[in-house]
């Protein structure tokens, strides 16, 4: 199986170090383009045109933004503990970039087949809370400590819904590794056809879990000065934003995975050598649909407060999420061979979902006014200032 | 295989981080340092568990412990901070006493470790998966759904122990 | 032949025998919580140890390695609560301290 009648075990080891190359390759490349399309397609949004001048389409900016990171003085301001400010965005940065060894890009083509690949990718998203609360710390700033908190308990929260969504996938497909849910999807036999709830709701969870909009409370620009990443100026803050642009990027391919068919596009199957080729063109091409999806909402969509945020994720999600996975063990139970009473409850389900949130957020809402007109405003949750 | 040479070497590199950030925890003042070493104890751990071949204990044991029990204490040091007073109560004059009980101790520990043998025949190379799956869901069904409930107790008490008698 | 299983139950031993001298000498009520986590984290690795080189057909070590995991983050989380309360009683988290309950 080893190309060139390697050693099948060197070659294992010459895989995971091209998946390595390949994936900082990819992170800070990919992190260079979405910067640019973050602000074009803000921009286009916006009814503005964005960068034009520096290159042709304003394409050098990323560039120019980069070379004006490096080159910033590194403030140092009176820190609790410098060895942990320098630390926090390597502890941030270095799950994400692991994550990119269990991605399936083709076929036959992934860094690490791993028969956990979604556990191990689960048990990297929940490293980088620890990163950001030494961050929030390190910083000796009671903004960027309420900033990091707030922070920490947002990924918390949101890894709940996160992980119940995948579970569901992994029932109906049956194994942890992203290579066999992908072979589980040929052609248009996408997951999405049977789990679409599990889909919204794991987007919804994604889009907390990478601190995007609507979820950025805590290091958006006009809340509580940037949040955790206040103290941090020049590369250590960019290299905060390429790890969030890499995070964004490992979702996105998570989704792609899971729900829409991974590399499987035409004509893959057509040359031994081209079709691999093809299949990453077509993995990275659904993937980045999607980063552009989260680019979409985030200029779209008005911001959550900290406790509209929580209680989305305690009281609608997790519920939701609870449910659907009981439903669909239930059904996998009850009709083993068959997927279609699993994709007709879903899709109830989904509708279900998506009509009863206006008319209980309406009801909700009527409550809160009676309620403030008729006794004293509810406390709001404020974070203990440390001595 | 020359695989042997690595695997020893990996374990070598392990203990060390186990041991010494074991230690660490225990010998440094500063409470944030020692809440770190602690993580980094825990990640040595899970890298001996990926060394014997139980992958998803790994997984499970930095999702939980790094991911959460770290926070869980991070968190707590931040809401009870207080001066450092060095602990004096190493380096007095019972440790000549000490280290005479300790010594025979960790001989006689050590070497009792080592005559334990491995079992006849090797585990299934496919990790350990499927066989922790079926024994967790079949065989030990009624134990994981009372852990279930001792979780939720001990959610409901952690929170009620918390709240401030005003809210 | 790989490691031998003696030596991670001595690893696992030496971990146990530092988490018991944390809670023994440290005075700080969280450092105490965080030497017991060490202490069952000595104890996980020995039971995997064995249940991965006993030759069983089923992890049974494992299983009980999941529940230690389980046990453990619900007594943290009770503990730092405990903690945070006494903290509210009297700022001090000095477990030679917070003795209103003695004798």
């Amino acid at each position: 199986m080893a190309p060139f009648g390697m050693d099948p075990a060197a070659w294992t080891v010459l895989r995971l170090l091209i998946a390595i190359l390949g994936a900082i390759f990819l992170v800070f490349n990919g992190a260079l383009a979405q910067i640019y399309f973050e602000r074009k397609i803000q921009a286009i949004i916006q009814d503005r045109v964005g960068p034009i001048h520096t290159g042709p389409w304003g394409l050098l900016q990323t560039f120019a933004d980069a070379i004006k990171l490096l080159g910033k003085e590194d403030i140092r301001a009176r820190l609790t503990d410098r060895w942990f400010f320098l630390a926090a965005p390597a502890i941030v940065f270095s799950p994400m970039l692991a994550s990119f060894a269990v991605l399936p890009f083709g076929p036959g083509i992934v860094g690490a087949d791993l028969n956990i690949g979604l556990l191990y990718l689960t048990t990297l998203g929940s490293m980088t809370v620890l990163g950001i609360v030494i961050a929030g710390w390190a910083s000796n700033n009671k903004y960027s400590l309420i900033g990091g908190l707030r922070s920490a308990g947002q990924l918390i929260s949101y890894e709940v819904p996160q992980i119940l969504s995948l579970v569901t996938v992994v029932l109906v497909v049956g194994s942890l590794s992203l290579t066999h849910i992908v072979d589980a999807q040929p052609g248009l036999k996408i997951n999405l056809l049977i789990l679409p709830l599990a889909f919204v709701t794991y987007f919804i969870a994604g889009l907390a879990e990478t601190n995007r909009n609507p979820f950025d409370l805590p290091e958006a620009e006009s809340e509580l000065v940037a949040g955790f990443l206040t103290e941090y100026s020049g590369m250590r803050w960019g290299l905060f934003f390429v790890a969030e642009y890499g995070e964004v990027t490992v979702v996105s391919a998570i989704v792609t995975a899971l729900w829409f068919g991974g590399w499987h596009g035409p004509f893959t199957d057509v040359h031994p050598v081209l079709g691999p080729l093809l299949g990453v063109l077509w993995f990275t091409a659904k993937t980045y649909f999607f980063v552009l999806v989260f680019m979409w909402i985030r200029a779209t969509l008005p911001r959550l407060r900290i406790d509209q945020l929580m209680s989305l994720c305690w009281k609608l999600l997790i519920p939701v999420t609870l449910t659907n996975l009981l439903v669909t063990a239930a059904l996998i139970l009850a009709f083993p061979q068959s997927h279609i009473p699993i994709a007709v409850a879903n899709w109830a389900m989904l509708a279900l979902v998506i009509a009863a949130v206006p008319a209980l957020q309406r009801r909700r809402l009527a409550a809160l006014r009676h309620r403030l007109e008729t006794r004293r405003p509810a406390a709001f949750i404020s974070a203990e200032r440390p001595g | 295989m020359s695989f042997d040479i690595i695997q020893t070497a990996l374990f070598a590199l392990l203990t060390i981080g186990v041991i010494g950030g074991a230690a660490g925890v225990v010998l440094i003042n500063r409470i944030t340092a020692a809440a770190l070493l602690m993580a980094f104890t825990f990640l040595c751990m899970a890298g001996m568990f990926v060394l014997l071949g139980a992958e998803t204990i790994a997984a499970f044991q930095v999702l939980i412990y790094v991911g959460a029990i770290t926070v869980l204490i991070l968190y707590g040091v931040m809401f009870t901070p207080q001066r450092e007073r060095p602990y004096a109560l190493f380096f007095q004059k019972q440790t000549p006493l000490a280290a005479l009980v300790v010594v025979p101790i960790a001989i006689a520990v050590a070497l009792l470790a080592f005559t334990f043998r491995d079992g006849g025949k090797a585990a299934a190379g496919g990790g350990d998966l499927p066989a922790l799956a079926t024994s967790v869901f079949r065989d030990f069904a009624f134990p994981f759904e009372v852990a279930s409930v001792l979780l939720l107790a001990a959610m409901v008490g952690a929170i009620v122990l918390v709240r401030r008698d005003d809210e | 032949m790989s490691v031998p299983v003696g030596a991670f139950v001595a690893v696992s031993a030496v971990l146990f025998f530092i988490g018991v001298a944390g809670v023994l000498v440290r005075r700080n009520a969280v450092v105490i919580l965080m030497c017991v986590e060490l202490m069952l984290n000595a104890t996980n690795l020995a039971l995997v140890a064995f249940s991965r080189r006993a030759g069983l057909p089923d992890e049974r070590g494992s299983v009980f390695v999941v529940f230690i995991f389980v046990i453990a983050a619900a007594e943290v989380a009770v503990g730092l609560a405990i903690v945070l309360s006494a903290y509210r009683n009297r700022p001090t988290v000095d477990v030679d301290e917070i003795h209103a309950m003695k004798g």
